[in-house]
């Protein structure tokens, strides 16, 4: 089997079909977005997937970590990054989305997403 | 994002009370369905749906009209909304183990895939939501976290329930430490242990 790992610019996914965007994932194809989706396009991916569930496609792993939001950070920390945030359109993160078939799990910690195959 | 607020603002603005939603919504297998037959058997003496250790059990939207819980003077009548188990993924493996064969699997699949659709729609009609978690499994997953974050973008108050506090693994200071802007809950739906402070939790935020 080909495992495929392809880079999607955030932009590109916002604009782009969610079905095609599932469709490439069915390909064995896990796809790394730079930035953190909002909970409403994770909720639109959800249920897109469950529409092309089947034997072959049970479903996705997905997980995202959002840099902006550091516990750390003290309040002029955030009110910059949401500044930033506003002016780039996206939250700064990044987005893990992979077959279930292959993906059996994402494990995340606050500033790592693990991928088990 | 903005616009969802919005959306949520008005229609809380302008919803009427007697129509109180209280939606339940989590993961699959956290015991959605257990507590909601706990409320309605607490509090209108007959249960709501089937339980059972197969996962996506429930498979569609089961509504309770009517049911109104007391502690003291406060009282309060809402519709429970109990959802299927929202998931990423549909396990065919896990209705084979479970003894269901192939033809049967693939109907229960088909059916566990609307009623993730289905529940996931439902989230704009709610009032008041119960997240329900498993205590004994890490809460750190994106199912979890889209729940959230869907109701939090629609402005929908959220009691988290750690639910199977009667199983010895169970740490429901693992969820309050993982979501600790909610309300958290540690509940056994099973054997009915804390729900008075789950129905006190539902008063307060429901007021």
């Amino acid at each position: 089997m080909n495992l495929k790992i392809k880079f999607m610019p955030y932009e590109k996914f916002s604009k782009g079909s969610l079905d095609e965007f599932i469709e490439s994932i069915k390909e064995d194809t896990i796809v790394l977005i730079d930035a953190k989706l909002t909970a409403e396009q994770e909720a639109d991916i959800i249920k897109e997937t469950m529409m092309k569930v089947s034997q072959k496609f049970p479903g996705i792993e997905m997980s995202s970590i959002e840099l902006s939001n550091h516990e750390n950070l003290n309040n002029f920390g955030k009110i910059k990054n949401a500044f930033v945030e506003a002016i780039i359109g996206k939250k700064r993160g990044m987005t893990l989305i992979g077959p279930a078939k292959i993906v059996h799990k994402i494990k995340k910690t606050p500033e790592e997403l693990l991928l088990y195959v | 994002m903005v616009l969802t607020k919005i959306k949520g603002w008005l229609s809380s603005l302008f919803r009427r009370k007697k129509d109180v939603k209280l939606g339940i919504y989590g993961p699959v297998n956290s015991g959605k369905t257990t507590l909601a037959n706990r409320i309605c058997m607490d509090w209108m003496g007959e249960e709501l749906g089937a339980v059972s250790k197969v996962p996506h059990e429930t498979r569609e939207i089961n509504v309770k009209e009517n049911v109104t819980i007391k502690n003291g003077r406060k009282s309060l009548s809402f519709n429970l909304v109990d959802t299927p188990g929202i998931a990423t993924k549909i396990d065919f493996e896990d209705f084979v183990k479970a003894g269901i064969g192939g033809k049967e699997a693939k109907v229960r699949a088909k059916e566990a895939t609307k009623g993730v659709i289905e529940a996931i729609k439902w989230l704009d009609d709610m009032d008041l939501v119960m997240v329900v978690l498993d205590s004994t499994v890490d809460p750190i997953n994106q199912v979890n976290v889209t729940i959230l974050g869907n109701l939090d973008a629609r402005n929908i108050p959220v009691l988290v329930v750690g639910n199977k506090t009667d199983l010895k693994n169970a740490n429901v200071k693992r969820i309050k430490s993982s979501f600790p802007v909610y309300n958290t809950v540690g509940i056994s739906a099973k054997n009915g242990d804390n729900m008075g402070d789950l129905y006190k939790a539902l008063l307060t935020m429901l007021k």
